[in-house]
């Protein structure tokens, strides 16, 4: 039960300890109704202060992003905190081949069945590693279940009429990139990249009070790197003009580079990236794709919530492979369907 | 974070969901569809917080030190299990809750239109079909964009048509009747703007209906400007509850 809350940091890798402590002495509760009393008390002048039009623009993109990615996240925390409690580790062991190289496909695939959004999969990939899962196995969910669900894909559909290839093409790749990810896992990953997960054991504890905890504090440690994944977005939305992206559509390495890129700085949702993707009118139809595959594999956002679950030195190798593989499968299938 | 303040964090954001969700506020952010998940993860929110606070209460009755040091000795009594409390990146979720309580960021508007180029998407299909009846006939700008850049313009001739949409300044004086079309939510919205000729600017973010004439846009390829039309008649009107389209 001590283990539980703790959520261990043995790397040391996390400022929070630090100031949560500092913040103890005058209690922070105080502090926050103090705050909380500030603000409301300064409203009155800081409010047309904050009435610049770029700000109020990155504002509203700020808000829009947390609010659009918070029951994806309510849902996604409700679901590892439901595994945390409920279903026994010897499910996964059952359901999965023993041998990771072959778990990791099979993870990869049931991506296809759960729809949900990115800010979701982050934390039952998380759960699922605390439950025992091979980390391969659930980062190979981890990239397809945003990427390659029926919700995605249909959305894909709509928003390329008549291009069928685009949606195929789409589905190709992502698959492609869980699974090569999840076998380079399994190949050259290291379980001290990982932090260690939080152990949810049955030790007497009542599974709803495992189920509580885990939901509370899964949800306001990813919670609190969402916003931080909002705050870069909206600043590379408010900052970087249109046109400096559009000038790059003249070379198609270019062109699937800077549409990349842009899918990892805006951190759109994956159901809604296709739409995106398919107003860059003046992009070929692979860096059309490249945007779709590399944003819903990583994105700001996403690397913020991944650094969260699994620590920052996960995050830190893992989102530029991803990146590259997430590219370069873009260029395969590109080239082959396009 | 300590314990004490986690239920209060987990409240504050549920309860700042619940605001925007329960009226209308939430449409300058995302789509209409998300409503109920908003409502249902506020009311999840807020009672897990609840449920925090009452579980902890008892247990901090039970362990009550003498002292009376809330949490610093309830914590230490505790051991390590709170050592660590919760997460001190959750402080960061109050950014979100205070913009929606203080600042209640408005719609997009003529400052994020006037980010972008304002052309639309081509059609699903390449046949246009004729307009309906009506004189002047009321037209999304979307409809009216993709018509005059996409090979549509024969359909546009000769016809009086009105667009409503909110004004955007051009940087050469002159202005653009817009919407923004929003897939998901409104980082990914896109403005679509029709440049008005004929009549003099409103100012910036005043939402009015333009109704005039279709004309050629000036460019080689009609598809990488946004549209023109030639305005007779432009009256103020106001916002609409979903400002997005």
């Amino acid at each position: 039960m001590t283990e539980r809350t703790t959520a261990p940091r043995p790397d040391g890798d996390q400022a929070p300890p630090r100031s949560s402590r500092r913040l103890r002495r005058p209690g922070a509760l105080e502090t926050l109704v103090f705050s909380v009393l500030l603000l409301v008390v300064a409203q009155q002048w800081l409010v047309p202060r904050l009435d610049a039009p770029a700000l109020q623009t990155w504002a509203t993109i700020f808000v829009s992003i947390c609010v659009q990615a918070l029951p994806f996240l309510v849902a996604g925390v409700l679901v590892s905190g439901a595994i945390a409690a409920y279903v026994p580790p010897e499910f996964f062991h059952r359901v999965l081949p023993r041998r990771p190289a072959l778990a990791v496909p099979v993870a990869g695939m049931s991506g296809v069945v759960v729809p949900g959004c990115e800010c979701a999969s982050v934390p039952i990939a998380g759960s699922l590693v605390a439950r025992g899962v091979t980390p391969a196995a659930a980062f190979a969910f981890l990239l397809a279940a945003p990427a390659i669900n029926p919700i995605v894909l249909v959305a894909t559909a709509v928003a390329f009429p008549g291009q069928p290839e685009m949606v195929l093409g789409r589905f190709l790749a992502s698959l492609t990139v869980a699974v090569v990810m999840g076998w380079l896992w399994v190949r050259f990953g290291r379980t001290t990249w990982l932090r260690p997960p939080r152990r949810h054991s049955s030790d007497g504890t009542p599974p709803f009070e495992v189920f509580r905890r885990s939901v509370q504090h899964d949800f306001l440690h990813a919670g609190g790197f969402l916003v931080v994944g909002g705050i870069v977005a909206a600043s590379v939305n408010v900052l970087v003009p249109s046109s400096v992206i559009e000038a790059l559509a003249e070379r198609w390495w270019l062109a699937v580079l800077a549409l990349a890129l842009l899918a990892v700085v805006v951190a759109i949702c994956s159901e809604a990236d296709a739409f995106v993707a398919a107003s860059f009118t003046q992009f070929s139809r692979t860096a059309q794709l490249a945007f779709m595959v590399v944003g819903p594999a990583v994105d700001v956002k996403l690397i913020a919530l991944q650094a969260g679950t699994f620590g920052r030195s996960f995050a830190l190798r893992f989102a530029p492979v991803t990146f590259v593989v997430a590219v370069a499968s873009t260029v395969l299938v590109g080239w082959w369907l396009l | 974070m300590n314990k004490e303040v986690q239920p209060v964090v987990l409240v504050l954001v549920g309860a700042a969901v619940l605001k925007i969700s329960l009226g209308e506020a939430y449409l300058r952010y995302v789509k209409e569809g998300l409503q109920p998940f908003l409502i249902a993860s506020g009311v999840v929110l807020v009672l897990l917080g609840l449920l925090s606070a009452w579980k902890d209460l008892d247990r901090g009755a039970e362990q009550a030190s003498p002292a009376g040091a809330a949490d610093g000795a309830a914590e230490a009594a505790d051991g390590h299990d709170h050592a660590h409390g919760g997460p001190g990146i959750a402080w960061m979720l109050l950014l979100p809750v205070a913009a929606i309580f203080l600042v209640a960021p408005p719609a997009l508007g003529a400052d994020a239109a006037s980010r972008d180029t304002g052309t639309v998407a081509g059609p699903r299909e390449t046949s246009f079909v004729p307009l309906p009846e009506g004189d002047p006939v009321p037209l999304s700008v979307a409809d009216y964009a993709v018509r005059a850049g996409w090979g549509g313009a024969d359909t546009l001739e000769g016809r009086r048509v009105a667009l409503d949409g909110f004004v955007t300044p051009a940087e050469d004086g002159g202005w653009y009747v817009t919407r923004i079309a929003m897939s998901c939510c409104a980082a990914d919205g896109q403005a679509v703007k029709v440049e008005v000729l004929g009549q003099p600017a409103p100012p910036a973010d005043t939402w009015v209906e333009v109704t005039g004439t279709y004309v050629p846009a000036a460019a080689e390829d009609p598809r990488t400007v946004p549209a023109v039309i030639q305005a007779s008649g432009v009256v103020e009107t106001t916002a609409p509850s979903n400002p997005y389209l």
